[in-house]
């Protein structure tokens, strides 16, 4: 009998938003006594700030350019490389249970797997898993949850934001108190939400499978992603009149306008709402509009959420050591990307690597019957891309050749060792509309540094640069600053050294 | 406005490849995800995988230019919408080849997404299906 493995993600979570990382409203406590028994990783990245070609990553041990998922919409093919396959040979059994997003969500022809099994109440499951039984951000949707909600408790299924427009624009119909876009007061029944759903879902498959069976679960939870609509019940937990504005909003308009003003031509143009570059993003939304009551509001709605899916870790947790597992379960704690929040003026996401969207939690708690781990923290760079070699490091499986990352390391001196130096972020969309916008960063030696590729946005001269410790809140470009020329440089030729290019066409399947 | 255009070689005669493109009914047989299709007049009606009804206009069947249009009317949310798959003979005696291109125009712009990829997949698999048709016969 081996190690067991939880493997949980969020979506769209900030570093901040747990307490182990310094959250301060959130109350995280079942995530935070992971981080006090296990590995924190600081500066823990994704390959790109969207969630397909995140989780591909996550599934694959792959970079974009290796896996080919450049842009949400662009499917992962049902045979690619699967950590879940590795595990599955090794004979585990293997189950991901929530959100996957390997394959197109807007998908009215069922043209992907995944979506035609939801449609068919299948629970075969593709990309390597055994099994899946799959939930998004609402109860629409080809997927289980919606089916069970249909067929359970349609009354409550118009209580979610409703995420698409009537131009199947994503919608930014103002709600809430302050009018923020994509938040809604939901009446459903917390126990019909999807948080729990999920945490539900998993306890029912870990008990179909046998007491020593090994296996592999990722419980995947769709929230805090917006639309933010968590049960009207749990907004108590948070009032959003007595938040903090976050630390890296600033309140003077043409204070916060001039830092925008300082960083590549995009940011402005989505600030003023002339450019939207992700999809996901509400189109007809203005960034400038954006008031400090609507980010408190938008705030005290994913703390609510992060405090529902740490409740719902919590019974899980319980669940398994219940199941006399605990101490044989190896438990992973990531998301795929991370959120705006109010950031520089900003909700949402897009081309943007700063660390708001790049900077992941990310908590590794061993095997307490493997590994007696004291608490640590690791501030050298990793990825997401190294989570699939840790699974079957985890797994005593040697990673196969063609994943790209490493297992994760324990120290800050295991890192140093093993050359984990720098983590690379990437990101290409093409809007319908002809807009496109390709960027490339490093992060190294406490510096990002992100380079735009010619566009219709940009000339191929703009691009990023900034020093993670002067300037943690990556508010002075350096970019043009002369002392930093050769530094740039350097950073410029270690990323192209290490960056997988792709000459696949880039052309969506949908527009999500 | 967005548009968008896919384009496949198919080893086979124009006149085969437009046999199975002139009749509006036979969309059932080459488009993945369309499982249902009934006419009425000038009026096709297709049914999505997902269950989603589907109605088109069919505007032309030129068979001299080889060119068939036909414009989403509903329940879909299209402002507008005109495809245009045009059957191209660009083979010689010896060697039949056709250049089959499959245009769009349509508003709202998200939905291009959607029908783009669909359509790209489905004139790939018109011509795996053509070609290997074409050497069971050879």
């Amino acid at each position: 009998m081996g190690r067991k493995i939880l493997f949980i993600t969020t979506d769209q979570m900030r570093y901040d938003a747990i307490g182990a990382n310094g959250g301060r409203v959130a109350r995280t406590p079942v995530i935070d006594s992971l981080a006090a028994n296990g590995i924190s990783y600081d500066r823990a990245q994704p390959t790109n700030v969207v969630c397909m070609p995140s989780r591909a990553t996550m599934v694959t041990g792959q970079n974009v350019g290796t896996h080919g998922v450049w842009m949400n919409g662009v499917p992962l093919p049902e045979q690619s490389a699967s950590v879940a396959r590795v595990l599955g040979e090794a004979g585990y059994r293997t189950a991901l249970i929530g959100k996957s997003h390997f394959e197109p969500l807007l998908d009215p022809f069922l043209r992907f797997g995944e979506n035609k099994h939801a449609m068919l109440g299948e629970t075969t499951g593709s990309h390597g898993f055994e099994f899946m039984e799959l939930a998004t951000h609402g109860a629409a949707g080809f997927n289980h949850y919606a089916q069970w909600m249909q067929k359970n408790h349609p009354e409550a299924m118009g209580g979610f934001f409703q995420v698409l427009d009537r131009e199947l624009e994503v919608s930014g119909v103002p709600g809430g108190d302050t009018g923020a876009p994509q938040i809604k007061v939901n009446p459903i029944d917390p126990e019909w939400y999807h948080t729990d759903w999920v945490a539900r879902q998993t306890m029912s498959w870990l008990d179909s499978i046998g007491t020593d069976d090994d296996w592999f679960c990722w419980m995947s939870f769709p929230d805090p992603h917006h639309p933010w609509d968590p049960p009207a019940s749990e907004m108590h937990r948070v009032n959003w009149r007595e938040l903090d504005l976050p630390e890296n909003y600033v309140e003077d308009r043409a204070a916060r306008e001039a830092i925008i003003d300082a960083k590549p031509r995009h940011w402005r143009k989505w600030y003023d709402g002339e450019l939207v570059s992700n999809y996901e993003a509400p189109a007809k939304w203005v960034p400038a509009t954006l008031t400090p009551d609507q980010i408190r509001e938008v705030n005290a709605y994913a703390h609510v959420e992060n405090e529902l899916i740490d409740e719902a870790i919590g019974r899980v947790l319980a669940y398994i050591e219940a199941k006399g597992w605990g101490d044989d379960v190896d438990i992973v704690f990531t998301t795929d990307h991370g959120e705006f929040q109010g950031d520089f003026g900003f909700l949402f996401k897009g081309p943007y690597h700063v660390d708001a969207l790049a900077r992941l939690p990310l908590i590794w708690r061993p095997a307490p019957s493997a590994v007696q781990q004291d608490p640590e923290r690791v501030s050298k760079p990793v990825g997401l891309l190294d989570l699939a070699p840790t699974f079957c490091a985890i797994a005593g499986v040697t990673p196969p050749a063609w994943m790209e990352g490493k297992p994760l390391p324990v120290t800050d001196a295991d890192a140093d060792a093993r050359g984990f130096e720098r983590s690379l972020v990437e990101w290409d969309s093409c809007q319908p509309d002809g807009t496109d916008v390709h960027c490339r960063t490093i992060v190294r030696d406490n510096l990002v540094c992100t380079m735009y590729r010619p566009g219709t946005m940009h000339d191929g001269t703009e691009g990023e640069l900034y020093d993670l410790i002067a300037d943690p809140l990556q508010r002075v470009n350096l970019w043009d600053d002369p002392s930093r020329q050769g530094i740039k440089a350097d950073l410029l030729a270690d990323l192209f050294d290490n960056l997988v290019e792709s000459t696949m066409e880039l052309r969506p399947q949908a527009p999500v | 406005m967005a548009t968008s255009r896919s384009q496949v070689r198919i080893s086979r005669s124009p006149d085969d490849v437009w046999a199975v493109l002139r009749d509006p009914m036979r969309i059932v047989e080459w488009f993945p995800g369309i499982t249902g299709v009934s006419m009425d007049g000038d009026v096709r009606t297709i049914v999505m995988a997902s269950g989603l009804p589907v109605h088109e206009d069919i505007v032309t069947i030129d068979h001299r230019l080889r060119r068939f249009q036909y414009k989403i009317t509903g329940p879909l949310p299209v402002n507008f919408h005109l495809a245009t798959m045009d059957v191209i003979d660009i083979g010689s005696p010896d060697a039949p080849e056709t250049l089959l291109v499959y245009s769009t125009e349509i508003m709202p712009d998200p939905m291009s997404f959607v029908l783009d990829g669909a359509t790209s997949t489905a004139i790939a698999n018109l011509a795996s299906i053509l070609n290997d048709h074409a050497e069971e016969r050879s």
